[in-house]
């Protein structure tokens, strides 16, 4: 189940407590088995698509904490 | 026998200590006196322990290793973590932990069939923090954290909540001894929308659901609610009307009393508070 290591990756993140717009450093991605469409919508820092792909919406909330007003 | 002494229900939020400006004044005094009047119920109450069920934010767990229901057996807990006292602006503490207490309860639920996790260490945010904050100012009374997972599906159905406090009730009142008095706390909900496409979005109308069922003595009709009607009507956030049902078994058929309530837009949560009678 891959994404297992979408919620890692942002999870490891979270606990870092690194709050970005997107993720696109290849460095950071290196170590956790992504697909393509997940790489993609960390490097878009497109949220909806991360949802629908399995994302934890708490971590989202966390990680990608610039990108919401409230 | 010991016995349930009080029955509090509040919901948490990190902008409630982090950004109390931003709420609409009116909503934020009229919440906050809610919780001061519950505050002032629950210390008359003279409790000697306090059960927290509450819900984890990923902070402690994950997907590596997920518990449905876990119970903390520490001696003390951070709440909030120094990590979370940044978030929410109110300073970092420590609060015992009931450890006999929790630990016999363990016991016990391993011994007739309720299969608890436990954890020696637990850090809280906004989960536990929030509430204690204005309920337990000066942390003068033990806690036994209960985390039902609310945050990571699959989720424990609601029935098991309701199960999980009708257990908690009847170990209080089979296995403690004679005069203890216990304070139940459930902290989460109610309507919320958080991290999804719908974020920042809260539904008074399940709010007002909940609390009427709750006031009327009908708390166990949330007990059958399926996860998506909540993830529907109330939201990812809605889930953790779980740790609301909790105590609502332990308090099977009791009224609620609604010191408060208000949709706070800005702190991203339908926020109640409940006395319940015991």
């Amino acid at each position: 189940m891959s994404d297992y290591h979408l919620n890692k990756l942002l999870f490891d993140t979270a606990g870092r407590h690194r709050m970005v717009e997107s993720i696109a450093d290849e460095a950071e991605l290196a170590p956790y088995d992504l697909t393509a469409e997940e790489r993609e919508a960390l490097r878009d820092g497109d949220l909806a698509r991360l949802y629908e792909l399995g994302a934890n919406p708490y971590l989202i909330r966390r990680v990608f904490r610039p990108r919401f007003k409230i | 026998m010991g016995a349930i002494v009080a029955g509090c229900l509040t919901s948490h939020a990190p902008n409630i200590t982090a950004k109390p400006v931003i709420a609409d004044p009116a909503q934020r005094v009229r919440f906050v006196a809610g919780l001061e009047e519950m505050r002032r119920r629950l210390r008359a109450a003279r409790p000697d322990v306090l059960v927290v069920f509450a819900n984890d934010h990923l902070q402690n767990f994950f997907y590596d290793n997920m518990p449905a229901v876990c119970v903390g057996v520490a001696e003390r807990y951070w709440a909030p973590s120094k990590g979370g006292a940044e978030f929410l602006r109110v300073p970092a503490r420590q609060i015992a932990g009931a450890r006999d207490w929790a630990k016999a309860f363990v016991h016990a639920g391993l011994e007739q069939g309720f299969d608890l996790a436990y954890a020696h260490e637990l850090e809280f945010w906004d989960d536990v923090s929030v509430p204690l904050h204005f309920l337990l100012p000066d942390a003068d009374v033990p806690i036994v954290p209960i985390l039902i997972n609310c945050v990571a599906p699959p989720l424990p159905r609601p029935r098991r909540s309701y199960e999980l406090g009708a257990f908690v009730q009847a170990f209080i009142e089979d296995a403690r001894p004679r005069a203890e008095r216990v304070a139940l706390l459930g902290s989460g909900g109610i309507s919320h929308w958080i991290g999804v496409p719908d974020h920042g979005r809260i539904n008074p109308e399940f709010d007002r659901r909940v609390l009427d069922a709750i006031r009327e003595g009908r708390g166990e009709t949330l007990a059958f609610w399926s996860h998506d009607e909540i993830e529907k009507e109330g939201g990812n956030g809605g889930q953790e009307i779980r740790n609301w049902i909790a105590v609502l078994g332990a308090l099977h058929g009791k009224k609620g009393d609604v010191l408060a309530y208000e949709p706070v837009t800005d702190w991203l949560t339908g926020c109640g508070a409940v006395w319940m009678d015991v």
